[in-house]
């Protein structure tokens, strides 16, 4: 009884782990294209970005202050925290042409961007 | 950094605030225990502080998009715990038994959820800024005037929810516990496509020009009902759902009168 219930378990737990395999392997293969963005001194570099409609986007945003910073903007339904020091991946889009502010809710009258989608 | 405090403290609490108010009105007519309250929120605490400090961790995993899985999976497991909440309580208009102290219990681990994932910005906002003395004290002045002011709404809405002739409707009640649960998975679904573990689309509509989310009410109703502006499919599609199981049994919840009308409301 004790056997059976332990090969349940372990079946589940491999049927998880493959599972969770196909589904992170999935962005992967897809291989969108990659933009970088830093903080400084509670700003973002570059602070405008310019990215073509409907493409997804994967977003790394290094953070190089010692202090946190949360990624954030209404437009893009995006948020995500940065620690000092660290990197964030964030995937954007795709996006119909506009403007896209985005703002570092820790530091919001500095940190502030905007992605401009052509 | 006054305001910025205040607004990322009140964001941040008024969710976890808002679900126990609805919690402790659901409890209140139900003639159950609200001593859930403190332990909830004391586990949550703890959890925020142990999730900041393992926070650089989390965010490495499954390739960089950590925070996003583990923030949705805590969202759709407080939705699980509103379905389990509202399944005890429609199983008590048909047999009352012992279930119905699995409720607190229930009630206990999703209150502690909700406050680990909010909670856990406060607290990393808070640590970065300790260092330096001077923006402490305006900081945790900041904290102060956020927690404050989004205590005072759960308040607010929970003795709305416990006025007798709200009461006397409980579809009320666990009609916004529905919405507020829907808003989770809305929530949820748009962590999992940031973390391009969901399709993305274009959103479906934008309401951004007649209700801006970043408006009072919109941040509101984002809270409250997992408002989007600019929705993607799949959003729309999990909160619909989600909001179509939990209304369900509130309406059932309705009719099986399990809710004892005429109890004295001055106990």
């Amino acid at each position: 009884m004790h056997n059976r219930a332990g090969n349940t378990v372990l079946w589940m737990w491999r049927l998880t782990l493959t599972v969770l395999g196909i589904i992170s392997a999935v962005p992967l293969q897809a291989g969108k294209p990659e933009l970088v963005l830093e903080i400084r001194n509670h700003l973002f570099l570059p602070a405008e970005i310019i990215l073509p409609a409907n493409t997804k986007v994967k977003l790394v945003v290094y953070n190089r202050d010692p202090t946190p910073e949360e990624f954030e903007s209404y437009e893009l339904n995006r948020e995500k925290v940065i620690m000092g020091k660290r990197k964030a991946v964030i995937f954007i889009g795709p996006l119909a042409p506009g403007n896209y502010p985005f703002f570092g809710e820790f530091h919001p009258d500095t940190a502030l961007g905007r992605i401009i989608v052509k | 950094m006054l305001p910025t405090s205040v607004i990322i403290v009140l964001r941040e609490v008024l969710e976890a605030a808002l679900l126990v108010s609805m919690f402790a009105a659901v409890s209140y007519t139900l003639g159950l225990s609200r001593r859930w309250i403190g332990p909830g929120a004391g586990l949550g605490l703890c959890g925020a502080i142990i999730y900041s400090l393992s926070i650089d961790t989390v965010s490495e995993w499954f390739e960089g998009v950590g925070q996003e899985v583990v923030s949705a999976t805590m969202q759709v497991l407080i939705y699980l715990l509103l379905v389990s909440i509202a399944f005890l309580v429609l199983r008590r208009s048909r047999r009352p038994d012992g279930w119905i102290r699995l409720i607190p219990v229930l009630m206990v681990l999703a209150v502690a959820l909700a406050v680990t994932r909010e909670g856990f910005e406060i607290v990393i906002y808070l640590d970065g800024f300790s260092s330096v003395l001077s923006q402490l004290v305006t900081m945790s002045m900041g904290a102060i005037i956020g927690a404050g002011i989004g205590i005072s709404m759960g308040v607010l809405l929970y003795y709305l929810l416990c006025h007798p002739a709200i009461q006397r409707a409980p579809v009320i009640g666990f009609g916004l516990l529905a919405l507020f649960g829907a808003g989770l998975l809305s929530q949820a679904a748009l962590l999992l496509i940031q973390a391009d573990w969901l399709p993305s689309q274009l959103p479906l509509w934008d309401t951004s020009a007649w209700l801006p989310e970043n408006s009072v009410i919109g941040q509101l109703l984002y809270v409250l009902i997992g408002y989007e502006a600019t929705p993607a499919a799949i959003q729309v599609a999990v909160h619909a759902g989600g909001l179509l199981v939990l209304l369900a049994m509130a309406i059932r919840i309705d009719r099986s009168g399990v809710f004892p009308v005429d109890h004295d409301y001055s106990s």
